[in-house]
């Protein structure tokens, strides 16, 4: 491909723009990692933007050694961890129906699906409902509510639509049901939609604010983000010990270390899904 | 006899699919259809002792208590501002985003590039607005940029006048990248001989853009916008509701906040569901009028 001369350095700018549109999406990240790791003086000196200075671990000791917030950490990672292997299995069972003539209802339950995208409920009736079924102040309110999305289900749908009947037709022939069928064979070479819904599920509960703010009261059940949120705006109780001025963190580097804290572990798992979510992506565009 | 045969042979093939089925179903009537049905308590005072049988029916009371209370038209103007700079501000970036990426040629730049832009995805509002008030606090880095330059501190998250372009560069930050994702799919999904002819008859890279990439990833476009119209309304909870304090109110609050305040904190559930109607009515009407629009315009929409 040959290119002339401006475009050359129209393209070079592109490059360069994107180069540092990338490094502004990172700062902020960067900025508050170092804060977490930088001591109280340089940080309320205004010293400290994407390199810790006085590097410290103390803010973070403070932070680790909190069992209150260990025990958020841990419904969190319980409620994702469920929350994902539950959404999976129930999108799994309604995608794979809907994939076969004999199911009578499909085309129905396909039209109720892809209604709940265009009129939501408002939020009262919602939360009368889940109410009255039991949901309110309990932890599985962490779960229930994002076992399905008619999103994830066309997701799911339209990968197993692609799915080579012959192999369900051989299995069929040494007698094979349907959950043999699903479980046996299409689930073991579905491992790329499983993983990208899976990393979709895993995030939506991992990062949920509204369900757990509306329905979870008491403190023994906070997940994460309402822990997080706590520490972020009524910190009181972080505003006393940053204040003593013998001490080496801040409310702020405390504050930066909790955000870290929930960042940590969304990023861990990121790099090893990130192949298979752009395809992910991709089959649900495909629907539009 | 035949139909009932027919039936019980269909039942005894098929009943693994029902009881396949049977969970989803329960959960979308259960946690969707029925609260969709319970928004009819915006006709009655609800009372949480009498239920919907036994509360009373009170016609469109709540609704003229909301067209005549002056909160509600700030309310409402804040949300159409959001929802107007969403749709025109926020919403081509990831265009124009994916197109300035489908230029970049090294495989390993582009892939770092596209994961910078993806990552803030992953993070949940709460961080985001934490990271938000770090930033902008009196010695965060935005003022500490500032103090380089000689300028004083400006608290921005606690000035109303910035409210609004926090919204809009936080929308960014977060979904831009993301969101140019599906872009890029229909990008690599054309026909490169498109190109190549294009090329062999001298159409620069810009002009490519114009006439062949532009045209082409219309209907993506078309298709996103429509979905973004209908949750024209729909600015998300988390976000505002994150980035909100009590300097930024005036301009910041919005439908979805309100509802939950007056709705969950105030538990006034009739008329917070007639607001909650209201929102959806309006969401349902413009999609159904741009849809018609865009048919008529292009030939295609949403249905």
């Amino acid at each position: 491909m040959s290119m002339s001369f401006s475009e050359k350095v129209i393209q070079k700018c592109i490059v360069a723009f994107l180069i540092i549109l990338s490094v502004i999406a990172l700062i902020p990240l960067l900025s508050v990692l170092s804060v977490s790791f930088s001591s109280r003086v340089p940080v309320e000196l205004n010293q400290v933007t994407i390199w810790p200075k006085g590097f410290t671990l103390d803010s973070w000791k403070y932070v680790l050694d909190r069992p209150d917030l260990w025990r958020s950490f841990g419904v969190t990672a319980i409620a994702t961890i469920v929350g994902t292997v539950l959404s999976l299995l129930i999108t799994a069972l309604l995608a794979y129906p809907l994939t076969k003539k004999e199911f009578t209802i499909g085309k129905v339950v396909m039209l109720a699906a892809v209604i709940t995208m265009v009129f939501k409920a408002p939020l009262i009736p919602y939360f009368l409902t889940m109410k009255n079924i039991g949901l309110y102040d309990n932890p599985l309110v962490l779960v229930i509510p994002h076992i399905l999305t008619a999103y994830n289900l066309i997701i799911m749908r339209t990968f197993f639509l692609e799915f080579p009947s012959e192999l369900e037709e051989a299995a069929v022939v040494e007698g094979a049901g349907y959950f043999r069928l699903l479980f046996n064979i299409v689930l073991p070479l579905s491992k790329a939609v499983l993983a990208t819904l899976g990393l979709f599920y895993a995030v939506t509960i991992w990062n949920q604010f509204q369900h757990p703010l509306m329905f979870i009261q008491n403190p023994d059940w906070y997940p994460l983000q309402i822990k997080i949120r706590q520490f972020i705006t009524s910190d009181n109780e972080l505003q006393i010990v940053g204040n003593m001025s013998q001490l080496n963190y801040s409310a702020r580097t405390l504050r930066a270390v909790t955000i870290v804290f929930a960042i940590v572990p969304i990023l861990m798992i990121y790099p090893y899904l990130q192949k298979y979510f752009t395809k992910g992506a991709m089959l649900g565009s495909v629907k539009g | 006899m035949q139909a009932t045969g027919r039936f019980y042979h269909h039942a005894r093939k098929c009943w693994p699919l029902y009881l396949m089925a049977l969970p989803g179903l329960v959960f979308f009537i259960v946690l969707r259809y029925i609260p969709l049905g319970g928004s009819i308590i915006a006709f009655q005072d609800y009372s949480l002792f009498k239920g919907i049988a036994d509360s009373p029916w009170v016609g469109l009371k709540h609704f003229k208590i909301l067209f005549d209370s002056p909160d509600f038209y700030r309310i409402f103007a804040n949300t159409l501002i959001l929802g107007f700079l969403k749709v025109v501000v926020i919403f081509p970036v990831p265009l124009i985003l994916a197109l300035m990426i489908n230029e970049v040629r090294a495989v390993l730049l582009k892939k770092g590039i596209q994961t910078a832009l993806y990552i803030p995805h992953f993070l949940s509002w709460v961080i985001i607005a934490g990271i938000a008030f770090d930033m902008f606090s009196l010695n965060g880095i935005f003022n500490t940029v500032r103090d380089w330059f000689g300028y004083g501190p400006n608290l921005i998250m606690q000035d109303e006048r910035y409210f609004r372009w926090i919204y809009v560069f936080t929308s960014i930050w977060r979904e831009a990248g993301w969101g140019t994702i599906i872009y890029l799919a229909a990008i690599s999904a054309m026909d490169p001989q498109i190109y190549e002819s294009a090329t062999i008859d001298g159409a620069s890279r810009m002009k490519q853009i114009r006439h062949i990439t532009l045209p082409l990833l219309l209907p993506t476009a078309l298709v996103l916008f429509l979905i973004n119209l209908g949750s024209f309304l729909d600015l998300g909870f988390d976000q505002v509701f994150t980035l909100l304090t009590p300097m930024t109110f005036s301009v910041g609050d919005i439908i979805d906040t309100y509802v939950y305040r007056s709705g969950i904190q105030e538990a006034r559930y009739s008329f917070a569901t007639a607001v909650g109607l209201f929102q959806a009515i309006i969401g349902f009407v413009l999609v159904y009028v741009f849809n018609r629009i865009s048919k008529k315009v292009t030939g295609g929409g949403l249905w």
